[in-house]
């Protein structure tokens, strides 16, 4: 309980802290919010207008103060560029990149485990060396190309399905699978590695000397201490995930978070920029403390505190 | 047993399902077409980015303005030639001295909830731009009405020149006479709104806008799609033919062409890589439209920075660049600029010859500089593919009169800041298009000193002169001379590089009719009608 509450504390300062670092980053990068605002057309009383309305006039410090204010009161502001309350487009955004990134991670740790587990056995044969070829071409496909490609054929010759786009789960298929395939080789050579240097282990030959079956071997007894390593990479990319895969969104149209995050940046809209970093650094410490607990479920020898 | 990757992996799939039952779209429905009539079905389109805004007083672009102009009427608007002609209001007068305005509007007209469209609600429209905390970039236009100034600091309630002086009519009186005025009342800053609702709803104005236009907002999913149907209510009882327009927003050009072709889109631009084979197929070409925009792409060139703050340095540069093949670079899509008022501007100025392609004499003219050894120096493109192409061709082209030119991809927000910052920007590509056909909406608005737009930093006192006489010439032909003369000027002392004026394609499916391009508005759908027979095809 401790533990949990210190966690807790920490969490609350990274999150202090990740907004003073934006807010002075987003001050910092040449370009002048109420500029943008305004347009590329707008005369000198207009913008001058603009900046007072949005007090952006005022010293950064106090505009940061006013910031965390608002903040504590629950209130994210509204976006310069669409007036909506902050809150809002991202609760709106939240689900789809959720969606996108639960289903792309589960194909990741289908992949994985299946590709892991045959291929570990198979170590040193050709079929494995066949198989570190094939994932090697897979990883390095950068992802709009292989999303422009599935697009093409899947979408386009083949109607098999839809041209990008939210809706039903013909829409999640393609932008899941591309999304899901590069993570999931990767995750296929992680566990390889680790179950290939654990299969030599003294507990796993004496599973085998006990009369275990080889599935029985490699799934359950090597799998336990090899996934390990799997478990942590694969926290990580949850939270990487949920906060918005720019270039998959962006080939599929899928409207999420990265794409919000990304047009924001561009556009200097402060309070979209602040909403969306301080929902990552949310997402990536309540991550990383469910993994730490996590662990002590998959490792009892884990102790925290 | 423990759990194991194989809960956890059970557990996501679980949370998958879960979502997805919460995420499933419902489709649009939409009356069944009579057969044989033009009326009725719905306009499939797809647009890379989404829509910025839906309430008039604050869209600046061509995006928002697509919807506005179907949302909502002006007091008066351009018929598909760019002419003035009457909208909401049926007549006006203008008193001798160009400063007094009066609209009447026509008969009982109502917006699209029911509630009547009165002078009031055109009267606070305009109030609600000039008013600071609505933040409307359009507020500069409607500064010169009498007690604007007052108003907008806060020292008077209402603004003293605008006036519903009886049930029906607008009264509009200016402090300076302006021959531009009309066509500032024309821009969709001035559409009108229910003035006391819009104000009740602020900025949430924007998602539940309410016009008088020929369509209302069905449906916003930001980021997804917008949706437009019909407006019942619309003045016009034969239009418009559509039932609505469906536009899938994200959709990025090559997927949208891609959509297009497996027929689930209606109208589209063309990739510049399917654009020749497009246009070699007759049946395929018949199915384009095209127009010269209202447009001047051009490279800007700082006149306070040396050695551009030698007119003769910028002359040369303009005869170093081969227009024919940037144009050639765009599929042909652009026609060669002279000057910077395009060609089918009123007022257009035919004979200006500019800077035909001349190596030779852009050399002599660098030497005469004194800059035989050529120079060094760097454009600011915003990295668009075209950009980067013009930016690459202009670099070849420079490299031949002994210019190196090193190009520099900066993102918009810091281009738009950066180019404004005096001495800091040398060489820019940068492009205008028109808000109202009126030559002065380039020239005095692109180079008269000290201007807003002004980034060349160009200042020439006898282009201010002319500039500064028309903006109060009120008769039309004897404004375009003193513009022509100006813009005369202004190309023999070349701040900018003239390059050209683009010309805007769409293809459209062979089941669309009427659907023509505007000279310098979005593309106007009221007129649209799909050939009955294949209304059975989905939508949505």
């Amino acid at each position: 309980m401790r533990y949990l509450i210190g966690r807790l504390m920490w969490a609350l300062l990274i999150l202090v802290g990740t907004t003073a670092i934006t807010f002075a980053i987003v001050f910092l990068v040449p370009g002048d919010p109420a500029r943008v605002v305004a347009g590329p057309r707008a005369d000198a009383a207009t913008i001058a207008s603009i900046r007072r309305e949005l007090a952006l006039d005022l010293p950064v410090p106090v505009q940061y103060g006013r910031y965390v204010g608002r903040l504590l009161r629950g209130d994210l502001g509204r976006s310069y560029a669409t007036r909506e309350p902050v809150a809002e487009i991202l609760a709106r955004r939240l689900p789809s990149t959720a969606l996108l990134a639960a289903t792309g991670l589960a194909i990741a740790i289908v992949i994985g485990l299946l590709g892991g587990l045959v291929t570990a056995p198979l170590a040193g044969t050709w079929m494995d060396r066949t198989a570190l070829v094939l994932s090697l071409g897979l990883l390095s496909a950068p992802v709009f190309w292989l999303g422009m490609l599935a697009l093409y054929y899947v979408g386009y010759r083949w109607r098999l399905l839809p041209l990008g786009g939210a809706g039903d789960v013909r829409h999640l298929i393609l932008p899941a699978l591309v999304l899901g395939t590069g993570t999931g080789v990767y995750y296929a050579r992680l566990l390889h590695t680790n179950l290939v240097s654990v299969l030599g282990a003294d507990y796993v030959r004496a599973a085998r000397a006990r009369g275990a079956s080889a599935l029985r071997v490699v799934a359950v007894h090597a799998l336990r201490n090899a996934g390990l390593p799997l478990l942590t990479v694969i926290g990580l990319d949850f939270a990487a995930l949920l906060n918005g895969v720019v270039l998959t969104e962006t080939v599929f149209h899928w409207p999420g978070l990265g794409r919000l995050a990304f047009d924001a940046v561009l556009s200097l809209d402060v309070p979209v920029i602040m909403g969306t970093v301080l929902l990552s650094a949310f997402l990536v410490v309540a991550s990383n403390l469910a993994i730490d607990l996590l662990y002590r479920v998959v490792d009892p020898r884990i102790r925290l505190g | 047993m423990h759990p194991t990757l194989g809960h956890v992996c059970a557990a996501v799939a679980v949370a998958c399902v879960m979502l997805l039952g919460g995420c499933t779209r419902d489709r649009l429905e939409w009356p069944k077409r009579e057969p044989g009539s033009r009326r009725g079905g719905v306009l499939r389109l797809a647009a890379a980015d989404d829509v910025p805004t839906l309430d008039p007083a604050l869209g600046y672009d061509t995006r928002s303005w697509f919807f506005e102009q179907h949302l909502f009427e002006t007091l008066v608007a351009y018929d598909d030639r760019a002419a003035l002609v009457p909208a909401l209001a049926d007549r006006w007068e203008v008193s001798p001295d160009g400063r007094r305005y009066r609209f009447t509007l026509r008969p009982e007209p109502v917006f699209s909830d029911g509630t009547p469209l009165t002078a009031s609600d055109a009267v606070g429209s305009i109030e609600r731009v000039l008013e600071p905390r609505t933040r409307s970039q359009g507020a500069e236009y409607f500064r010169g009405i009498v007690g604007a100034p007052a108003f907008v600091d806060g020292s008077a309630a209402h603004v003293a020149g605008l006036r519903a002086s009886e049930p029906g009519v607008v009264e509009i009186e200016l402090a300076e006479p302006d021959p531009l005025f009309l066509h500032k009342l024309a821009l969709l800053f001035a559409a009108v709104v229910p003035a006391e609702r819009a104000r009740q709803l602020g900025d949430d104005f924007t998602t539940q806008p309410i016009g008088s236009g020929p369509f209302v907002l069905r449906e916003w999913r930001r980021g997804e799609r917008i949706v437009l149907a019909r407006n019942p209510r619309y003045h016009d009882p034969e239009r418009p033919y559509l039932d609505g327009i469906v536009q899938q927003l994200g959709v990025n050009p090559e997927l949208s062409w891609l959509m297009f072709e497996s027929g689930e889109l209606d109208v589209t631009g063309i990739p510049p890589a399917d654009f020749p084979s497009v246009m070699r197929d007759p049946a395929r070409a018949a199915l384009t439209v095209h127009a010269t925009a209202l447009e001047t792409m051009f490279v800007g060139l700082n006149c306070e920075m040396p050695p551009l703050d030698d007119r003769r340095v910028r002359q040369a540069l303009n005869y170093a660049v081969n227009k024919a093949d940037v144009i050639t670079l765009l599929n042909g899509r652009g026609v060669e600029a002279h000057g910077i008022v395009p060609p089918n501007m009123p007022g257009y100025h035919v004979d200006l010859v500019g800077y035909p392609y001349d190596p030779t004499k852009a050399r002599a003219l660098l030497e005469e500089a004194g800059l035989r050894a050529g120079f060094a120096t760097e454009i600011w493109t915003q990295g668009t593919d075209t950009d980067l192409k013009i930016a690459q061709k202009l670099q070849q082209d420079l490299t031949k009169i002994g210019v190196q030119l090193a190009i520099k991809s900066v993102a918009w927000a810091s281009f738009l800041d950066a180019i404004r910052q005096p001495k800091t920007v040398p060489v820019f590509d940068l492009g205008w298009s028109a808000d109202f056909p009126d030559p002065s909406n380039f020239l005095d608005v692109l180079f008269h000193t000290g201007g807003a737009n002004n980034h060349p930093f160009y200042s020439n006192p006898a282009v201010d002169r002319l500039l500064e006489q028309a903006r109060t010439v009120l008769d039309e032909t004897a404004r375009f001379r003193i513009d022509a003369e100006a813009e005369r000027q202004i190309v023999d002392d070349a701040p900018i590089i003239f390059l050209y004026h683009p010309i805007t394609y769409v293809m459209h499916d062979a089941r669309v009719h009427d659907y023509a391009i505007h000279p310098f508005l979005p593309a106007r759908v009221t007129d649209v009608w799909l050939t009955p027979e294949q209304s059975a095809r989905s939508s949505g």
